[in-house]
């Protein structure tokens, strides 16, 4: 059913479909689709809306594929990032009605925690990294950047989930972000 | 830089940077962001920076297999790709990158771009009632740098320099930024006092359909390719209706 390609395959795969190969898209597809359900899903919580938004997904990818640069970026990172985005907007755009699943259920139920090929995408060192520098932050900070990049919610969301002032959450992620900066380029 | 809460300068920028990757600030900074990474070449890289940092948190969510009409869907709306200049972000970075000494566009400008309803179509009728379009195009420090009117019915240009741009030994060049992307080249101009210009037919199409104009500055003598500014792009404006 899917694929399993590697990084350079799949950046290969992303540059021809760029030039319009319909095959390379498929293959592209194939191997990072259900990765990128999974992120679209754990933002909007409602599997219809989340493949909704994975069809516009791929439709982007295909026009934006030929402006992917592998000197710059992993593709699978490329692709999540057009796909958490869209998911994000679409969240914001009030078309998205919740459903009274909460989400952490939600998500449970449908996850598939069998391997992915997608897994194979990701460089095991770049995660581990991220991980470790993650780690150094203290835990609600660390917290914090992690439920905004997974669940797509704005500083003031995550302000009144912890129970802090506004400014109190800003000032933990910004100087989260910058302690991680330092921390992966080192 | 581990404890300070002072977060200033070049690290104010990736602060914001990362915090427009992770998607975390208010609609309004949210949308003063991206116009700054839309006009900023050295702003979009740190913020790609960070989408490839940030990527990896993506490892933690579980793969969900797609339900099977996902894919038909997906290939029935598959139309020959675009050359990879669908939006203008992608067209200022092509733009701008290599550049030195870029004075970005200001922030007001670029999200006015982005709200500014079309233009309706000339009527083809003759006389052709006079459709004036003006802009003011700033500089990055937010300081005016001129002011433009078109008027579509006659083709004539008129250009209001302030003296932010006297004194400099570049020539400004005046460009059209069309609503697709890319860039026309409408010429070189006085960036010094006022004057006249009479586009005529050959501009009036690329002139009508414009929603911003920019100046980039060009070496003396030099006449960059009508639809790539060589020098900086130092200014921007959005057009308005009169």
């Amino acid at each position: 059913m899917s694929a399993i390609l590697t990084r350079d395959e799949l950046a290969q795969a992303l540059g021809r479909a760029g030039e319009g190969d319909r095959a390379a898209f498929r293959r592209v597809y194939e191997a990072t689709s259900a990765k990128l359900l999974g992120v679209t899903l754990r933002i909007l919580a409602d599997r219809q809306l989340a493949e909704d938004v994975l069809q516009d997904t791929y439709l982007t990818v295909w026009r934006k594929a030929g402006s992917f640069d592998a000197s710059r970026a992993s593709p699978i990172t490329w692709l999540v990032t057009i796909a958490r985005n869209r998911a994000i907007d679409r969240l914001r755009s009030g078309a998205a009605m919740r459903k009274s699943t909460p989400i952490d259920e939600a998500v449970t139920v449908i996850a598939d925690d069998a391997p992915s090929p997608a897994q194979a995408l990701e460089t095991g060192d770049d995660v581990r990294r991220l991980n470790d520098c993650l780690g150094q932050l203290d835990d609600k900070t660390g917290g914090a950047i992690r439920t905004a990049f997974m669940e797509g919610v704005t500083y003031d969301a995550l302000a009144v989930r912890e129970n802090v002032p506004l400014g109190t959450m800003k000032s933990w992620i910004r100087r989260g972000l910058m302690r991680l900066r330092t921390c992966l380029e080192s | 830089m581990t404890d300070s809460t002072d977060i200033g300068g070049m690290d104010e920028d990736q602060a914001l940077a990362g915090e427009l990757a992770l998607r975390v600030l208010s609609p309004e900074d949210e949308a003063a962001a991206r116009a700054r990474e839309a006009a900023d070449p050295a702003f979009a890289s740190h913020v790609d920076a960070w989408n490839e940092r940030l990527g990896g948190l993506a490892h933690g969510i579980a793969p969900v297999e797609p339900s099977p009409w996902v894919w038909p869907r997906v290939e029935a709306g598959l139309t020959p790709p675009a050359a990879a200049n669908d939006n203008t972000v992608v067209f200022w970075r092509r733009w701008a990158i290599g550049s030195t000494g870029l004075l970005a566009a200001s922030l007001a400008a670029v999200v006015m771009l982005a709200m500014q309803p079309q233009p309706a179509p000339v009527a083809p009728v003759a006389p052709a009632p006079a459709v004036i379009r003006v802009a003011t195009l700033t500089l990055e420090s937010g300081a005016a740098a001129m002011t433009l009117a078109y008027d579509a019915g006659t083709g004539e240009l008129y250009l209001a320099p302030t003296n932010e741009m006297a004194g400099d030994a570049r020539v400004p060049h005046l460009w059209l930024v069309m609503p697709e992307g890319g860039v026309q080249l409408v010429g070189a101009i006085d960036g010094s006092s006022t004057s006249r210009h009479s586009l005529g037919q050959a501009l009036s199409g690329p002139a009508g359909s414009a929603n911003a104009v920019a100046v980039s500055m060009e070496a003396p003598g030099h006449t960059p390719a009508p639809n790539k500014p060589d020098g900086p792009v130092v200014a921007q404006g959005v057009f308005q209706r009169l």
